[in-house]
């Protein structure tokens, strides 16, 4: 496997807070989730994958070059990344097809005929296409979060990051961004709170806490982290992680000791990043 | 109906080869045959397709606007326009360039200052003119700071063209305060370096800050310069030749700053 980038013990620090320590990963080809908690690093990480941010130290690689090695090094990275930011606020009077044109620009499409031609292939990818005359302002906030993404997905890169894609949309719009994600060749890096994205659509998953990788692996691993250790039963586990009574009347708890006459269940991504969260860690998988 | 309109002529009325009579025959008989309009959408769609491919690149690619078919005939390139004129991006910035000409040509032509306390004022207003019409090109255009950052476009060419585009109106227009105002004669351009370097300025800060912060900044600096000379002075000693030269220095030191600081790894506006 061919990495896209590589990251090789990359920290970030803002004054004397440390948001990422030393981290060192390398993205390959295929959908990677990077899951965490609110201020776990997710977006610091993004960010300095996608050269908006220097890295305190370390070194980041991106289709071989070395963002910070030279000026012409971080232009070449550039090329080959698309970035959607967690939140974008659109500039006044600006329309859909004008935002991405303007977006186009600076990322040197200069034929105006074949920017054109990028800036309606990127809408139509989301399925803005019909929308493109109108003002952002406009728009619903599903419409806007797929505007954004669509800018990213301008000259197909190699390595795209979003960040949090799938907050503000209905499921409908959920389902066809997994699908239009899905189809896309190259490196997609999500990140995300949402353990259903990471499920249906994550080949690798990367759980970040306090600027630091917990779990690095498949979803069937990070799956067998978890595995025997969720339970139904009349009553909840002592000393569970969680508890929720269910629509059954039962109760499914995650982790702890399990109450008698519980059964073992199969555990979904949500309960085994909520053991990981915990602490309560097994030596299963790559947890590390 | 005694006939139906066969494939050949289907597809012929399709590609548009059909005579004008056989094409009114064709479309005469499809509105009495029920059975002829169902064939027809067999037909229609490879039409029709080119078609509104055609339509929906002419509605989405929105026509260009009359401003930016006039800069087009001027020479500018158009992808140089698209990042000119996003949304408000150039035409706030000329109406505030407009609007603080003519504010300051009212203070000093109308509040009645005696001519050193005029001076005073028009120096400390002036120079800012342009400052202001930089500061809200790049304020249209800072909510999407973090998406275009990662993009390879030079950061340095797209700061110096929405500057040179503010400018291309905010120049002329403070230069046409002095000439409008009696009594000014020389003084009115003595206010060119001072701007060169406080604009130069505003485009270093504006890597670190946003344009409102950075705008209220220089303009605080620069008026509190000009109070503080004249409350033990006259603005005179910032016109004089050495001074005039200090400023064109300054901006050449700031040039080079400008080119630095968007030449680094870092994002225009500060790590947010």
């Amino acid at each position: 496997m061919t990495a896209v980038a590589n990251l090789v013990g990359v920290s970030k620090n803002y004054g004397r807070a440390t948001v990422v320590r030393p981290i060192t990963v390398d993205l390959g080809p295929g959908i990677v989730g990077l899951l965490g908690p609110n201020g776990a690093g997710k977006t610091t990480l993004l960010r300095l994958l996608s050269t908006s941010l220097p890295p305190t130290t370390g070194r980041i690689t991106i289709a071989g070059f070395d963002v910070a090695a030279s000026h012409a090094n971080r232009v070449a990275a550039r090329r080959r990344l698309g970035y959607c930011p967690q939140e974008v606020t659109f500039p006044r009077g600006m329309t859909a097809f004008g935002f991405v044109e303007y977006i186009a620009v600076l990322k040197e499409w200069k034929d105006a005929d074949a920017r054109h031609r990028e800036v309606r292939r990127v809408l139509d990818l989301v399925d803005l296409v019909d929308r493109s005359a109108m003002k952002v302002s406009k728009l619903s906030g599903g419409q806007r979060r797929r505007l954004a993404i669509a800018q990213a997905l301008l000259g197909a890169p190699d390595l795209l990051i979003l960040d949090e894609p799938t907050t503000g949309l209905d499921p409908e719009q959920r389902a066809s961004l997994r699908g239009l994600l899905s189809g896309l060749a190259g490196t997609v890096l999500i990140s995300t709170h949402q353990t259903e994205d990471i499920s249906a659509l994550c080949d690798r998953v990367l759980v970040i806490d306090a600027g630091v990788i917990h779990f690095d692996g498949t979803v069937p691993e990070l799956l067998a982290t978890a595995a025997g250790r969720v339970h139904l039963g009349p009553t909840a586990a002592i000393g569970a992680v969680q508890t929720w009574k269910t629509g059954t009347g039962l109760v499914r708890s995650v982790g702890g000791q399990p109450a008698p006459d519980s059964s073992v269940v199969d555990p979904s991504v949500e309960d085994a990043y909520l053991l990981l969260r915990s602490g309560e860690r097994t030596r299963q998988g790559v947890i590390r | 109906m005694s006939w139906h309109v066969d494939d050949r002529v289907w597809e012929a009325y399709a590609d548009g080869r059909l005579d004008p009579a056989a094409e009114a025959s064709v479309e005469t008989h499809v509105t009495g045959c029920a059975d002829c309009r169902t064939a027809a959408r067999d037909y229609a769609p490879a039409a029709a397709a080119t078609v509104w491919t055609g339509v929906r690149e002419t509605i989405t690619a929105p026509a260009p606007s009359a401003l930016f078919r006039l800069l087009r005939r001027l020479g500018i390139r158009g992808d140089d326009l698209v990042l000119l004129s996003a949304g408000d991006s150039l035409l706030m910035p000329w109406a505030a360039a407009v609007g603080s000409a003519i504010a300051c040509a009212c203070l000093v032509g109308l509040a009645g200052l005696d001519a050193v306390n005029r001076d005073a004022v028009f120096l400390a207003m002036a120079p800012l003119a342009p400052v202001l019409a930089v500061v809200v090109s790049f304020d249209a255009l800072d909510p999407i700071r973090e998406v275009t950052a990662p993009t390879p476009y030079s950061k340095l060419r797209l700061a110096l063209l929405r500057a040179a585009a503010s400018l291309v109106v905010a120049l002329p227009t403070t230069a046409a305060i002095g000439p409008v105002i009696p009594g000014m004669d020389d003084f009115a351009f003595v206010w060119l370096a001072p701007s060169l370097g406080l604009t130069l300025g505003a485009l270093v800060l504006l890597t670190w800050w946003e344009a409102r912060v950075t705008g209220a900044l220089v303009a605080s600096l620069w008026v509190g310069a000009v109070v503080v000379v004249r409350t033990t002075t006259t603005v005179d000693v910032l016109t004089v030749p050495a001074a005039q030269a200090a400023f064109v220095a300054a901006g050449f030191v700031l040039a080079a700053a400008l080119f630095l600081r968007t030449s680094t790894l870092r994002i225009q506006g500060g790590e947010q």
